[in-house]
């Protein structure tokens, strides 16, 4: 790898775990191997948001040509967000692409996520699902989001309503994110989330 | 009166002479009669550099900036020199903040760590910098000059140009070609560099446009931007002006595109009547069209009928408007969804099986006007006549291609077109147009047997219905 992207990731790794922001939790940083080509980032879910107590892992690949050309970065725990892929964990941000800059760092692009996750973008989505159900049905949404945020990111309570539902797909042999997915895109609705699991 | 109304008046009546003065120069300039006449000139590259080079030098001496900045400024504003000499005296600032030649606040003294000596270090690789090796935009963001040119390698890879800006974070100071360039070694990298940079800036001119056509670098130049025909000197090429694709007169561009991915979309239902052949509405035998003209004779019986409606082509003569309109079911709106989707899948198919079939009778066409030319070869080597006698009848051949291609772009502009006297009188013109392109077609095909002053004459008759209908419904 390119000396230029070794250096800066080496500084930039420091400077993510000397951080207030790593002191108080909210964001962290971790080497994968020991070539400074992959890591694995964590934020914290931002208060008053439907991620609040939540931890999400994401996966941080630095290119050869780092920091010229942004890191790419995605989702590996699952979230319900219009801006973020609820199936592959793809991000829709624009320091990610075209908005980066060469002197931001990976402290930037955590802050800028755990931004993201308290403002999302409706209008620019990654998730069209999700981002439908936002804009349409924002009380559903919240309640979505903060279930997803309890069975994939570690929030101890979560609707009750929903695992039951969840519970009635999985007894009829549905893995369980598959009937999470398919409940969540079908409003809720029992009927057509298994019309859409069994046609 | 109020004197108010006295003043509109007068201006009105200065306005009405105005007017009368157009319209005597109208006919003075028999080109401008012509509805598809539109002045455009094929340009080089190098042309084109010379006429951006012109507009670049001009501003940068009105307004006292480099000739790359004001490139820079000229490529945001459309080359309008005017507009950006207005800004400039209102508010220079202003402009060049909203152009991006300079940051929205003044530059913070430097952001990057001091090392005690005064020396920096480039925030981007971490290298201690000095003052000759590294530098800044307007935006005062210090880099060293090899992350400058990585910036760049990476930028113009990625297919940038006039949009690179500063590596400063959220700094969207743009880089101009004078900062660009010198930092660029490889000469590839450089070449590739002005190559993007020539086709943004042809692209924001707005009397610019770049040739379609495949491999051509005919730059072409109108002062106008209308949706009108385009000959390419160099590839041949024809296209609308205005949205570049094949050219469309009378439907306009956004119609044609509508229409275009509507066939694109539906193309698997339309297919079934692509065929080539159809049965003889008498006696049934199987009939292959192999001119482009939709007058047809069954081999078999000799009945004269209409390929696209099957009609019998005698009371057809007199009744064409039957045949290319189409008539909608009056009761539709009352009808079940189901029959109303059948309704709307036959109305698109009848205008889409029209469009298709004269596209097909011109591809057909053209292998008459093969025919043509064999036959007027072996005329002249009979000595029955030299090429210049029976050059009318190329020229036949090439009017009614013009004509055909007119007649075919009719029925997407027929097919969005909403009911009504426009349209009834759309339908009509092109119905008129239609039968006498076919009158003609059916002559041209049986040439040696039509007598030349009656081909002539159908050629006159053909082309003013064509004319005719352009002026009368050509937008854009
Ligand atoms: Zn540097
Ligand atoms: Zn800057
Ligand atoms: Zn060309
Ligand atoms: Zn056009
Ligand atoms: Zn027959
Ligand atoms: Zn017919």
């Amino acid at each position: 790898m390119a000396n230029i992207a070794i250096q800066r990731i080496k500084r930039e790794f420091k400077e993510v775990i000397k951080s207030d922001e790593a002191q108080k939790c909210a964001i962290n940083v971790e080497l994968v191997g020991d070539d400074y080509r992959e890591l694995r980032g964590e934020i914290a879910g931002p208060p008053d948001t439907p991620y609040e107590g939540a931890t999400f892992q994401l996966e941080i690949k630095v290119p050869e040509t780092y920091p010229f050309n942004p890191p790419k970065v995605k989702f590996v725990t699952k979230i319900w967000h219009p801006n973020i892929s609820s199936v592959t964990g793809a991000i829709c941000l624009d320091i990610l692409k075209d908005q980066w800059a060469a002197a931001m760092t990976l402290r930037t692009v955590l802050l800028s996520l755990q931004a993201l996750l308290a403002a999302a973008e409706p209008d620019d989505p990654q998730d069209a699902v999700v981002a439908k159900q936002f804009k349409e049905n924002h009380p559903l949404f919240l309640e979505t989001a903060q279930y997803w945020s309890h069975v994939h990111a570690g929030v101890p309570k979560g609707n009750s309503e929903f695992s039951k539902k969840v519970r009635r797909l999985m007894d009829m042999g549905v893995g369980e994110h598959q009937a999470l997915v398919a409940l969540s895109s079908c409003n809720w609705d029992m009927d057509r989330a298994i019309e859409q699991l069994f046609s | 009166m109020s004197d108010e109304e006295m003043e509109y008046s007068d201006d009105d009546f200065d306005a009405y002479y105005e007017e009368e003065f157009d319209r005597d120069v109208d006919h003075v300039d028999p080109q401008k009669n012509d509805p598809e006449y539109f002045h455009v000139a094929c340009l080089t590259d190098t042309e084109v550099e010379r006429l951006l080079n012109e507009s670049v030098e001009q501003l940068s001496n009105s307004i006292q900036v480099t000739p790359s900045l004001a490139k820079l400024l000229l490529h945001m504003h459309g080359w309008n020199q005017m507009e950006i000499v207005a800004g400039y005296r209102q508010d220079c600032n202003r402009l060049l903040t909203t152009a991006h030649i300079k940051p929205p606040t003044p530059p913070q003294p430097s952001t990057s760590a001091q090392q005690g000596d005064g020396e920096t270090t480039c925030p981007v690789c971490l290298a201690p910098m000095s003052p000759d090796n590294s530098s800044h935009l307007s935006c005062g963001h210090m880099f060293c000059k090899d992350c400058w040119s990585k910036h760049f390698e990476v930028q113009i890879v990625h297919g940038a140009s006039t949009g690179i800006e500063c590596m400063g974070s959220n700094c969207q100071v743009l880089a101009p070609e004078d900062f660009v360039l010198p930092l660029l070694k490889l000469p590839r990298l450089r070449e590739k560099y002005q190559q993007y940079a020539f086709s943004d800036y042809v692209r924001s001119h707005p009397q610019l446009r770049f040739c379609p056509g495949p491999n051509c670098n005919i730059v072409v130049q109108a002062k106008e931007c209308r949706a009108k025909r385009v000959n390419c000197t160099a590839c041949k090429s024809q296209f609308c002006y205005r949205c570049g694709n094949d050219y469309h007169a009378p439907t306009d561009c956004e119609t044609m595109k509508r229409w275009l991915t509507k066939c694109a979309d539906d193309s698997e239902t339309a297919n079934y009547i692509s065929a080539h052949t159809k049965d003889c509405p008498k006696c049934h035998i199987c009939i292959e069209k192999n001119g482009g003209c939709n007058h047809m004779q069954c081999c078999n019986c000799k009945h004269d009928f209409c390929w696209m409606c099957l009609g019998c082509w005698k009371t057809h003569g007199s009744e064409y408007y039957e045949c290319s309109r189409y008539k909608e079911n009056p009761n539709i709106a009352h009808e079940s969804a189901h029959a109303q989707a059948r309704e709307a899948l036959k109305k698109y198919l009848h205008y889409y099986e029209r469009w298709e079939n004269h596209s097909k009778s011109l591809k057909l066409e053209e292998e008459t006007l093969a025919k043509i030319r064999e036959r007027i070869q072996e005329k002249v080597m009979a000595g029955t006549g030299t090429w210049i006698d029976w050059q009318y009848l190329l020229d036949a051949a090439a009017l009614l291609a013009r004509c055909r291609y007119t007649l075919q772009n009719t029925y997407p502009f027929a097919y969005y077109l909403e009911s009504g006297p426009r349209k009834d009188l759309f339908e009509y013109q092109q119905a008129q147009l239609e039968a006498e392109i076919e009158n003609l077609s059916w002559k041209i095909e049986r040439a040696e047997m039509t007598d030349r002053g009656d081909l002539e004459n159908q050629m006159d008759i053909v082309e003013k219905r064509r004319t005719t209908l352009l002026t009368d419904f050509q937008q854009g």
